[in-house]
C-alpha cells in the first residue's frame, strides 16, 4: 500500500525503517518478526574491538 | 435391550452389534489372536454388560469402547486389547488434531498478523495477504496430516513435545531443502522453466535476468533457499559476450567515422570475424597478444587502412566497448537485485530465498561482475532501501583477494565498505582448514559456498570423487533441543550424554524415514530441479526414474540449538564465561559430529551436523520448556534460546574473543555455521575497523561470518545509517511531519535523495 502524502503533512505518521539481521537473513523491517526474535534483537550487546 | 447409542456429535442412532464385532475382529487381526467367532463372543459380552448399565439412557461411544477394552481383557485377548487401545488413542489424537487444525485456520483467517505470533513465524511471509494466508493454511493442513500419518509415534511425540524440531515439516512428504545451482551448466544450450523455453543468453543483461528466473523456478521445486555458488564465474561469460558484441559495434562506428562512410557495420563484423578465425580468440576486455595484431591485419587488408590508423581505431573501439560493457553490467546487476527483491515465488506469498557467492574470479569479466554487483548492492533499491535479497556471500581466499598484493584485494576492500553500509556481503573463508581440504585452484566447484542462512554442502561419503559445491544441497534437517536434555539429566553429565545419544539415534532414524519418502519421488515431481538437470547426476535419469541414488549426493543434517544454556544447565556456566567450559562445549559438539560421521559411513550417506538457524525455534522450544521447568536462571529465563553454538547475545564480550571462542565450532558443524559480531554504527562506518574484524575471522578459522550493525532509514528524506530518536539528515522525529520547503532545501544538498512518495 502506498499512500500519497499531501505536501502539508509530509512525514506525518511515517516511522523509521530499522533493518536487522537474524539467523543469516535480513528480514524486512522488524515489524514482521516474531516475538522471540524481537526479544533477541532487543537484548543484543555490542562487541568492542579491544 | 440396547436399541440406540449416542454419537460424539450428540446424534442418537440405532445400535448395531455387527459394527462392534467387526471393530473387535480388526483388533484381533492386528494382534494375531482370535477369529470371527471369538469376536462375536466378545461383542455379545459387551452387549450384556451395556444392558446391565444403561437401562434408561442410551450409552455413548466412549462407554461402548470402555466395555470393548474390558471384555477383550476379560476373555484373555490381551494383545488384541492393547491394539484396540492404541487404535482408540490414535483416533482420539486425530480428532484433536482436526479440532486444533480448524482453530489454527480460524486464527489464520481472522487474526491480524501483527497480533498473531504464529502468523509471523516466518518473517518472509506476509500473513495478512490472501496468498500468504493460503500458504499458511496449506502449511497447517500438511503438518497435521504428516504428524498423524507419516511419522512413527515416537517421532511424532518427540516433535509434538519439543524434544526435537523437524524443520519445514509442512513440506515433509513433498520435496527437499535447497540447492547450489551451477548457473553456467544450466545456461549452456538454454533451459525450460516449465512454462516456456529460454535460449542460451547472449548478453550480460540476459544472463542476469535468466539467473533470477532460474532461482525463482527452482524455488518452486524446493522448500529452502536457492543459491548460485559461481555468480562471478557465471556472469563473467555474459560480460564477455556483451563486450564482444560491443566491440564489433564500436569498431564499426570508429571505422565509419574515419572513412566518412555509413552502413559499414556488416562489413566490419565480417572483418572482426576473420580476425577471430586467424587468432583463435574473441575480442575480450583484457589486452590480447594474439587478437589485436590479427585485428589490425584484417582491418588493413579488408579496408585498405594504414597500420597505425587501424591500431588507433581498435584502441578507440576497445575503450568505448569497455565503457558500454561496464554500463551494461552495472544495469544488469542492478536489475538482478531489483528482480530478486520484487519477483514472486509460491503464488506471490514470498520473494525467492536467494544467495549468491562471488569474489574469487580474477578474470577482467569476473572482476567487473563483482565490482558492479557490490555497487548495485550499495546503491540499494529505488528509494535507496537496503536489499533484503539476495544474500551476498564474498568468498575470501589468500592468494586471490585476502592480501594487499592479491589480484582481487581491491574488491575485498570494496566488499567491506559495502557491507559496512548494507549488512551484506557475508564472508566465507576458503582458507579454513576444513574448507581448504577441498580447494583446487582453477576449479571453482571446489570452493565452499553457502546457501540461505548458513547451509554448506561439500564432503561426499556417497561419492568421494564428487566433493564439490555445485548441483547439490540439503535434503532435510531436524534439530535437537539440547537444554531440555540437560535439564532432564538434572546436571548429571553422564546421564546427559546417555540422553543425547538416544536423541541422536532417534533423529537419524527420522531423517532416514523421510529420505524413504523423498527417494520415492520421480523426476516428474521436480520439473526444474531434476527435469532441467540442475541436480547432480539428474541427467542420468529418465522422467519415470525415482530419485534414490541421485539424492544421496546431498546431506541429511542433525541440528542443535542453545549450547550456551545447555552448558549452563550441566556445568553451571557457558563457554563465554570459563575456558574449562569451552572445552566441555567442544567435547559435546565433537560427540555429535562423531555420531554423524559414524552413521555416514554405516549408510554411505552424508549425515552432517548443523549449527541450526533457529528462526522460530528459539521461541518455540523455550516456551515449552518454561511450562515444564519454569524460569530457570541462565537457562529458561528469557524469551528465546541462544542460537546454535553462539555466545549469548546479551553476554558482554569483545569481538575478538567472540570470534576466537566460536571459530572451533565452525570446524565441527559441517552442515553449516555462522558467527556474528555486533558493531555499533560508528565502528561499522570505519572500513579499516570493519576489515580488521573480517580478517580476525579469517585468521581464527571461522568458516562463515558476518558483521551486524544497525541499518536504519528515514523514508521521508532517504537517509540510511544509524538513526536514534532524531534523523541526522532532516531532523525529524519518528512520525513527525516535515515542511515541504525543508525537504526541497535538503534535495539541493543531497541530489541522490529520492522523491518521497509515501510509506510502503
Amino acid at each position: 500500500m502506498t499512500m500519497k502524502q499531501t505536501n502539508e503533512k509530509l512525514g506525518q505518521g511515517v516511522g523509521f525503517e530499522r533493518i536487522r539481521r537474524i539467523t543469516g537473513y535480513l528480514v524486512g523491517t522488524m515489524d514482521k518478526w516474531n516475538d522471540a526474535k524481537r526479544a533477541e534483537e532487543r537484548d543484543r550487546v555490542k562487541h568492542g574491538l579491544k | 435391550m440396547i436399541h440406540s447409542i449416542i454419537k460424539r456429535d450428540g446424534r442418537v442412532v440405532l445400535y448395531d452389534q455387527n459394527k462392534i464385532a467387526s471393530a473387535i475382529l480388526r483388533a484381533m487381526e492386528a494382534s494375531g489372536e482370535g477369529n470371527a467367532a471369538d469376536a462375536a463372543r466378545v461383542a455379545n459380552a459387551v452387549q450384556s454388560a451395556l444392558q446391565g448399565r444403561f437401562r434408561e439412557t442410551p450409552p455413548n461411544i466412549e462407554d461402548i469402547q470402555d466395555q470393548v477394552e474390558k471384555q477383550l481383557m476379560n476373555h484373555g485377548f490381551n494383545s488384541a486389547a492393547k491394539s484396540y487401545i492404541l487404535y482408540r488413542a490414535n483416533r482420539t489424537r486425530a480428532r484433536e488434531a482436526n479440532t486444533s487444525l480448524m482453530k489454527t485456520i480460524d486464527e489464520i483467517t481472522n487474526i491480524d498478523a501483527r497480533i498473531s505470533d504464529m502468523k509471523r513465524d516466518n518473517a518472509n511471509i506476509d500473513g495478512n495477504t490472501a496468498m500468504g494466508s493460503m500458504l499458511q493454511i496449506g502449511s497447517a493442513g500438511a503438518k497435521a496430516y504428516n504428524e498423524m500419518y507419516l511419522l512413527r509415534p515416537e517421532h511424532a511425540r518427540a516433535y509434538r513435545e519439543g524434544d526435537i524440531h523437524i524443520h519445514d515439516f509442512d513440506f515433509y512428504s513433498l520435496t527437499t531443502t535447497c540447492c547450489q545451482i551451477d548457473i553456467l551448466k544450466l545456461f549452456h544450450g538454454g533451459f525450460s522453466t516449465g512454462h516456456g523455453y529460454l535460449r542460451e543468453p547472449k548478453s550480460i543483461q540476459s544472463y542476469a535476468a535468466l539467473a533470477a528466473i532460474a532461482i525463482q523456478s527452482n524455488q518452486n521445486d524446493q522448500h529452502g533457499g536457492q543459491s548460485i555458488p559461481n555468480f562471478d564465474y557465471g556472469m563473467a561469460e555474459g560480460v564477455a559476450k556483451t563486450y564482444r558484441k560491443a566491440f564489433a559495434r564500436t569498431l564499426a562506428n570508429a571505422v565509419e567515422d574515419f572513412l566518412d562512410q555509413e552502413d559499414l557495420a556488416e562489413r566490419v563484423r565480417e572483418v572482426v570475424s576473420q580476425a577471430e578465425d586467424a587468432s583463435g580468440e574473441h575480442p575480450r576486455l583484457e589486452n590480447q597478444a594474439a587478437f589485436d595484431p590479427a585485428m589490425t591485419e584484417s582491418l588493413c587488408r579488408n579496408l585498405s587502412l594504414k597500420e597505425a590508423d587501424a591500431a588507433r581505431l581498435i584502441a578507440r573501439a576497445r575503450r568505448r566497448a569497455a565503457k558500454i560493457t561496464q554500463a551494461d553490467t552495472y544495469q544488469a546487476m542492478e536489475g538482478f537485485v531489483h528482480n530478486l527483491n520484487t519477483m514472486h515465488s509460491r503464488a506471490g506469498a514470498q520473494t525467492p530465498f536467494s544467495s549468491i557467492n562471488y569474489g574469487t574470479d580474477t578474470s577482467p569479466e569476473g572482476r567487473m561482475v563483482i565490482r558492479n554487483i557490490l555497487l548495485a548492492l550499495d546503491a540499494g533499491l529505488g528509494h535507496g532501501e537496503t536489499c533484503i535479497f539476495p544474500i551476498h556471500i564474498f568468498k575470501v581466499k589468500e592468494g586471490v583477494n585476502y592480501n594487499d598484493t592479491d589480484p582481487n584485494y581491491d574488491l575485498f576492500r570494496l566488499s567491506c565498505k559495502v557491507s559496512a553500509r548494507r549488512l551484506f556481503p557475508n564472508y566465507v573463508f576458503l582458507d579454513a582448514p576444513y574448507n581448504l581440504q577441498y580447494y583446487v585452484p582453477g576449479r571453482p566447484e571446489t570452493e565452499v559456498a553457502t546457501m540461505g542462512c548458513r547451509t554448506r554442502v561439500m564432503g561426499n561419503v556417497y561419492d568421494p570423487t564428487r566433493q564439490i559445491a555445485y548441483s547439490r544441497g540439503n535434503l532435510s534437517f531436524t534439530s535437537i533441543n539440547l537444554p531440555r536434555l540437560a535439564m532432564e539429566a538434572q546436571g548429571d553429565e553422564g546421564l546427559f550424554y546417555e540422553k543425547l545419544d538416544g536423541m541422536l539415534n532417534l533423529v537419524a532414524q527420522q531423517l532416514l524415514d523421510r529420505f524413504e519418502i523423498q527417494a520415492g519421488k520421480h523426476v516428474y515431481n521436480f520439473p526444474f530441479l531434476m527435469g532441467q538437470n540442475v541436480w547432480l547426476d539428474a541427467d542420468k535419469l529418465t522422467v519415470q526414474d525415482d530419485l534414490r541414488e541421485v539424492l544421496k549426493h546431498s546431506t541429511l543434517s542433525i541440528g542443535f540449538i542453545s549450547l550456551a544454556e545447555t552448558l549452563t544447565a550441566v556445568y553451571g556456566a557457558h563457554h563465554g564465561q570459563d575456558p574449562a567450559i569451552q572445552e566441555k562445549g567442544l567435547a559435546m559438539i565433537s560427540h555429535m559430529r562423531k555420531f554423524c560421521d559414524r552413521i555416514s559411513q554405516e549408510h554411505k550417506m552424508n549425515f552432517t551436523l548443523l549449527a541450526t538457524p533457529a528462526e522460530g525455534l528459539a521461541g518455540r522450544f523455550i516456551r515449552m520448556d518454561q511450562q515444564r521447568y519454569g524460569k530457570v536462571p541462565g537457562i529458561t529465563d528469557r524469551e528465546y534460546y541462544t542460537n546454535s553454538f553462539h555466545i549469548p547475545v546479551w553476554f558482554p564480550i569483545s569481538a575478538y574473543d567472540k570470534i576466537r571462542l566460536e571459530a572451533p565450532y565452525h570446524a565441527l558443524c559441517n552442515a553449516g555455521h555462522i558467527s556474528y559480531v555486533e558493531l555499533d554504527g560508528d565502528t561499522a562506518k570505519n572500513v579499516e575497523a570493519f576489515e580488521a574484524v573480517v580478517r580476525w575471522m579469517h585468521d581464527a578459522g571461522v568458516g562463515y561470518g558476518s558483521i551486524n550493525h544497525p541499518v536504519d532509514r528515514d523514508p521521508v528524506c532517504g537517509y540510511v545509517g544509524v538513526i536514534g530518536d532524531v534523523c541526522p539528515r532532516c531532523g525529524r522525529r519518528e512520525g513527525e511531519r516535515i515542511p515541504q520547503e525543508r525537504l526541497e532545501e535538503l534535495k539541493k544538498r543531497y541530489p541522490e535523495m529520492p522523491a518521497f512518495q509515501g510509506i510502503q
